[in-house]
């Protein structure tokens, strides 16, 4: 009684406030909203001095080292294409993301920019990024694995606007695809990292260390300190902190399978790893440099689990971006 | 090793659109009303922004010295902050998180950043012509560095967020993006335009219109963040 005199108060003030409830934002709308604002920020990062210089061709060709031929040769192809049409290419590469941020955001483009985005993520992780250094042995969870860019799509897809009808989804990014393949998704991708964790390259004893120091380069005072100080702090304690973020990270990946309660404790501690491995791990995607083509995979592991987060009441709202008949009945 | 000057030019156009846009709805909202309300002052705002942004871009472009626009922007963010406090007290947070102000207030407070971090000493060029040209420019003919590259960041992330918000709300679902305080359309307008003839009528309609303005907004917010970030 008391909690509904509440909300029609609450009501009240908003409509004397004159505050509308906008139709179709419902908890996959912000996180598509979220999305949208990332590819924006990517866009508008490709658009930096830098990425007009000859690093931008370099960094693409950077990314063939430790594949196999038939994965690196189209991308010494796609390096070399980059250097020699670099204004060009450059532009075409920031606007089609700038154009994929505004399209997510406006609703009447919302489904054909997050399948523009699924194709060009597919494209970049694979001719930009050398598949985030999955074949190479490169790969470290601390600093993007499995490449940040591969993350896109997987939102794309757990965020398309669909419902399954018939199915009172659990989660947000149960709704299009369902909580089976969902949970498979989650378990195949935070596995994953915590393999990456484990491999000999990110257990040795100064890993983590030199990893912190060179991301501190060219980084403004604040985040080289910060760098810094987490570098000396985790020196010659690589093996013990892969150990220990492995665990977690097995712990997140088998959390969407447990009961809500303890889904939401391990979905916390996903917050906690991403955080950490943003803040400490990739110095906030090194925005700061001026050489940052996006945020890096942090931001994007913390928009999953958003996207994970049980739903009190089943994950139907009133997204006006599903087809009629795409609702449950 | 700069972003190109014709990408900068194509924002600049945008922004040089923008203020024109900004001029023909003063323009309309002095002939055809007494009151344009607080519309007028964001109007203005636009108007003052797509100028100066313009300036910022492409140098040729820049009218007033970079100290006029500090003290521009400062009077029109310190006119934002009353208003929001004064529809604070009126209306209440919830009014003012979905209000036009709020939006308003952080866009003129990055153009006061962005001026203010430009005219440090380390940023302006020789002091002799300091201030006097627009924008001072880097040796590299892109644009120079801001001071408290932090800063820019978090206006530009900002800026990002009220695009996305901007696109995602619907144009003409509660007023948010109507201009000068008035709709297009009422009595007396329809009289005063039909009088000027259907060109001028349509002209207003196009020029008041929610999508319009929605689209200003939009523009502005996007060309500020990218300005940010390229300066960073």
């Amino acid at each position: 009684m008391i909690s509904a005199r509440a909300e029609s108060n609450r009501v009240r003030r908003r409509e004397r406030a004159g505050v509308t409830t906008l139709p179709g934002t419902d908890a996959r709308r912000v996180l598509q909203l979220i999305l949208a604002a990332i590819w924006l920020l990517d866009g508008m990062l490709q658009y930096q001095p830098s990425m007009y210089g000859t690093m931008f061709g370099q960094m693409i060709g950077g990314s063939a080292a430790g594949n196999p031929g038939v994965i690196a040769n189209p991308i010494s192809w796609n390096a070399a294409l980059v250097e020699h049409h670099q204004v060009l290419l450059n532009t075409v590469f920031a606007t089609i993301q700038l154009l994929l941020g505004l399209g997510i955001a406006y609703r009447p483009t919302v489904r054909l920019a997050l399948a523009a985005s699924i194709a060009w993520s597919l494209a970049v992780w694979w001719f930009g990024e050398g598949l985030g250094a999955v074949l190479s042995g490169g790969a470290s969870p601390v600093n993007g694995a499995p490449g940040a860019v591969i993350l896109y799509a997987l939102l794309a897809v757990l965020l398309w606007p669909a419902d399954r009808p018939g199915v009172t989804a659990p989660f947000v990014a149960a709704r299009a695809v369902g909580a089976p393949v969902a949970r498979l998704l989650w378990l195949v991708l935070w596995g994953s990292l915590a393999y990456f964790a484990l491999i000999p390259a990110n257990r040795a004893p100064q890993t983590l260390h030199d990893m912190m120091v060179s991301m501190s380069g060219g980084e403004t005072g604040w985040v080289t300190w910060l760098e810094n100080q987490a570098a000396a702090a985790l020196a010659g304690r690589g093996l013990t902190v892969s150990i220990v973020l492995a665990v977690a990270l097995i712990a997140v990946a088998a959390g969407v399978f447990l009961p809500p309660p303890l889904a939401r404790s391990t979905l916390i501690l996903a917050l906690v790893v991403a955080a950490f491995i943003w803040v400490l791990g990739e110095a906030f995607g090194q925005l700061l440099t001026g050489g940052a083509t996006d945020p890096n995979s942090g931001p994007l592991l913390a928009l999953l689990v958003g996207a994970y987060w049980p739903l009190a009441t089943g994950g139907q709202g009133e997204d006006n971006d599903a087809r009629p008949g795409e609702k449950p009945a | 090793m700069s972003t190109p000057a014709w990408i900068l030019g194509i924002f600049a156009a945008m922004m040089v659109l923008v203020a024109e846009v900004s001029a023909g709805q003063l323009v309309l909202a002095r002939a055809w009303t007494r009151r344009g309300g607080a519309g007028v002052g964001i109007a203005v705002f636009r108007l003052l922004t797509g100028i100066a942004m313009a300036g910022i871009l492409v140098p040729g472009l820049s009218i007033l010295p970079n100290a006029v626009w500090e003290a521009a922007f400062a009077v029109v963010t310190a006119w934002f902050a009353w208003c929001l406090w004064r529809e604070n007290r009126g209306r209440g947070a919830a009014a003012v998180a979905h209000g036009p102000y709020a939006p308003h207030l952080v866009q003129s407070a990055a153009m006061l950043y962005m001026f203010a971090a430009l005219t440090g000493p380390s940023a302006t060029g020789s002091p002799g012509t300091g201030g006097m040209s627009g924008m001072e420019w880097g040796s590299s003919g892109g644009l120079p560095a801001l001071h408290a590259p932090t800063l820019a960041l978090i206006f530009a992330l900002l800026l990002i967020a009220l695009t996305i918000h901007d696109l995602n709300r619907q144009a003409d679902a509660d007023g948010y993006f109507q201009v000068a305080g008035r709709r297009p359309g009422p009595a007396g307008t329809a009289l005063a335009a039909a009088a000027a003839g259907p060109a001028a009528y349509t002209a207003e309609r196009l020029l008041l219109s929610a999508a319009v303005v929605k689209g200003c907004q939009v523009a502005i917010s996007v060309t500020m963040a990218f300005v940010l970030i390229i300066m960073i």
